[in-house]
């Protein structure tokens, strides 16, 4: 494979991205960047094609899917399919913010551990963090709710509160690897100064990991911010939001299944194609 | 301690100002607040907690007046009694299935077990929940939608479905472990050693696939007793079982905040508890797994 690659760069454009994908977990990240873009592309297009509003009335509540509502009407008559996609800001939307504002603030903490020498700092700074890190996720979150009350911006508060301690601590372990390399010591031998190797040497290669990280907490976040908006938490009821359409559906659970498989369906999705993406990434790490 | 303590302490916004609601008057939420000693610096409340702590004193609830200790121990059995249970069926379901997978190791037995698992992980587990009670409760009537009653032969029918549910993803998650350690285990020269020294089949299993692989499944099933956690809530929930996770749900719904603290505190001991038990178990069965 290898060989290739050589001959590679000289071919066409076409023939490159034909490489790319024959390599180990290609097709894997490609069917999932596919799934994604599409309920990406479909949150982003959806008002200017559907013909209703998400809270708009449709037509007689509680019909099945038909032609004309591919995923039904809800208990109120919104067409549950534009409603699926009204979803989707404040579904991924919220997640990524959720995971790349703790993302960032994690990666700093933990290169500034790593390089630290102030060792009350150090101890205070992981002892917190192996604090948080003890409580579960979830748990915390809801707990936390209960002071902050219910919402969808509290929520990235409160993730970004608690997930930079997970990324801190990756952060740190990487921070103290890369700092014994020799590239750190040669460019502590060219005279470079502080700021520079921190931010040109450091930080890309302990960034990579979090980066790498960050993917499959993504997963996590998605189901975490669904699961709250499920518990009433997050989003509220009137709210378009995958977790708070199940709960709404829950009542009707008897009569009406649409109202509950789709918002579903639309978390699986896209959770399946991060995770797809993850697992492509990582089996091109190992090589198989 | 410290942390459970000061991370609702930190946590912007009043419990006093969330729970009688935006427009309450000023008056009204400065006596809440004294109320619940929130008018004391921070440091001597926590002093007055942990002190209260050492006697067995967890608070009261601010709804009913119920003391938290008693809460924690009258709905603990049941959330105990459901997640051992789903533990111990993932655990008889998922060491024959991630040891054959990681034995047999063909290529496209590997590709339908990761695809089937890896979905079920992806989802979660309220929608699969939903779809239980969709397939087992409403077309079916096998099980009851929600509801519990403590009597023995009579709640094994409300508990079932949660159990299932909680199994069925447990499974997913420990037989992948598992399959890799039987992997990597596979590859280990002691194996070949085994085979050669012609070792019969059930003891060559045991000793040399199956315990040392054991190690990391243990580790990562105590480790995972925090998300589980977090799954019984939701489950709890969904199937209106009296449990822990729904007090704390209940009790966050009502800004119930000595409950939800000592709740919070509750499941954090027990985490950490259980994953010190868990490395422990690992160092019994791999005396290699540094301790």
């Amino acid at each position: 494979m290898s060989n290739n690659r050589a001959f590679a760069t000289n071919s066409s454009r076409k023939d490159r991205i034909k490489e790319w994908v024959a390599r180990p977990g290609g097709s894997g990240i490609i069917v999932g960047i596919t799934m994604f873009a599409m309920i990406v592309l479909a949150g982003i297009i959806h008002p200017f094609v559907s013909k209703y509003g998400p809270d708009e009335f449709a037509g007689d509540s509680l019909q099945p899917p038909s032609f004309a509502h591919p995923m039904g009407l809800d208990q109120l008559g919104r067409d549950v399919m534009t409603r699926v996609f009204a979803a989707v800001p404040s579904d991924l939307g919220i997640a990524f913010l959720g995971v790349s504002i703790p993302l960032i603030t994690g990666t700093i903490i933990g290169i500034m551990l790593g390089i630290a020498q102030n060792k009350y700092f150090v101890t205070l700074v992981s002892s917190l963090i192996d604090g948080i890190n003890a409580f579960p996720l979830l748990i915390v979150a809801i707990a936390m709710v209960a002071f902050l009350g219910p919402g969808l911006f509290n929520v990235v508060i409160i993730l970004s509160l608690l997930s930079w301690a997970r990324y801190a601590r990756i952060a740190r372990t990487r921070a103290v690897v890369v700092l014994q390399q020799n590239y750190i010591e040669a460019a502590k031998l060219m005279g470079y100064s502080k700021k520079r190797i921190v931010t040109k040497h450091v930080t890309p290669n302990v960034s990579s990991e979090t980066l790498a990280y960050a993917l499959s907490d993504f997963i996590l976040v998605i189901i975490i911010v669904s699961g709250l908006s499920f518990l009433g938490f997050a989003a509220r009821p009137p709210a378009a939001e995958w977790g708070a359409m199940i709960a709404d559906g829950r009542t009707f659970i008897g009569q009406a299944w649409w109202l509950t498989i789709f918002p579903g369906v639309a978390i699986c999705w896209s959770a399946i194609s991060l995770s797809f993406i993850v697992e492509g990434l990582s089996r091109r790490d190992r090589g198989n | 301690m410290v942390i459970s303590f000061s991370l609702i302490r930190l946590t912007p916004g009043d419990p006093a100002s969330a729970r009688l609601g935006a427009g309450a008057e000023i008056e009204a939420v400065e006596q809440l607040r004294a109320q619940l000693g929130l008018n004391v610096d921070p440091f001597r409340q926590f002093i007055t907690y942990v002190s209260g702590l050492f006697q067995g004193d967890m608070g009261v609830s601010l709804v009913n007046d119920v003391d938290v200790f008693d809460t924690i121990q009258r709905t603990l059995p049941l959330t105990l009694t459901y997640i051992l249970l789903s533990v111990f069926f993932a655990f008889i379901l998922s060491v024959p299935i991630g040891t054959f997978i990681g034995w047999t190791n063909k290529a496209s037995i590997v590709y339908v077990f990761k695809s089937i698992t890896s979905i079920i992980i992806a989802t979660p587990n309220f929608f699969i929940a939903m779809i239980g009670i969709l397939i087992f409760s409403v077309q079916r009537s096998w099980a009851p939608v929600f509801g519990y009653v403590s009597e023995f032969p009579t709640n094994l029918k409300y508990l079932w479905l949660p159990v299932a549910i909680n199994t069925l993803i447990l499974v997913s998650i420990i037989s992948r472990v598992l399959h890799t350690s039987v992997v990597d285990t596979r590859n280990e020269e002691f194996v070949e050693t085994g085979i050669i020294r012609g070792v019969s089949r059930p003891r060559f299993f045991w000793f040399y696939i199956l315990k040392p692989s054991m190690a990391p499944t243990v580790v990562l099933i105590s480790y995972m007793m925090g998300t589980m956690l977090g799954a019984t809530v939701i489950l709890e929930t969904i199937f209106s079982l009296p449990g822990i996770g729904r007090e704390l749900v209940n009790a966050v719904m009502s800004s119930d905040y000595p409950m939800v603290q000592g709740i919070l505190m509750f499941f954090g001991v027990i985490t950490v508890f259980i994953s010190f038990i868990g490395d422990l178990i690992a160092y019994r069965l791999d005396r290699r797994v540094k301790l």
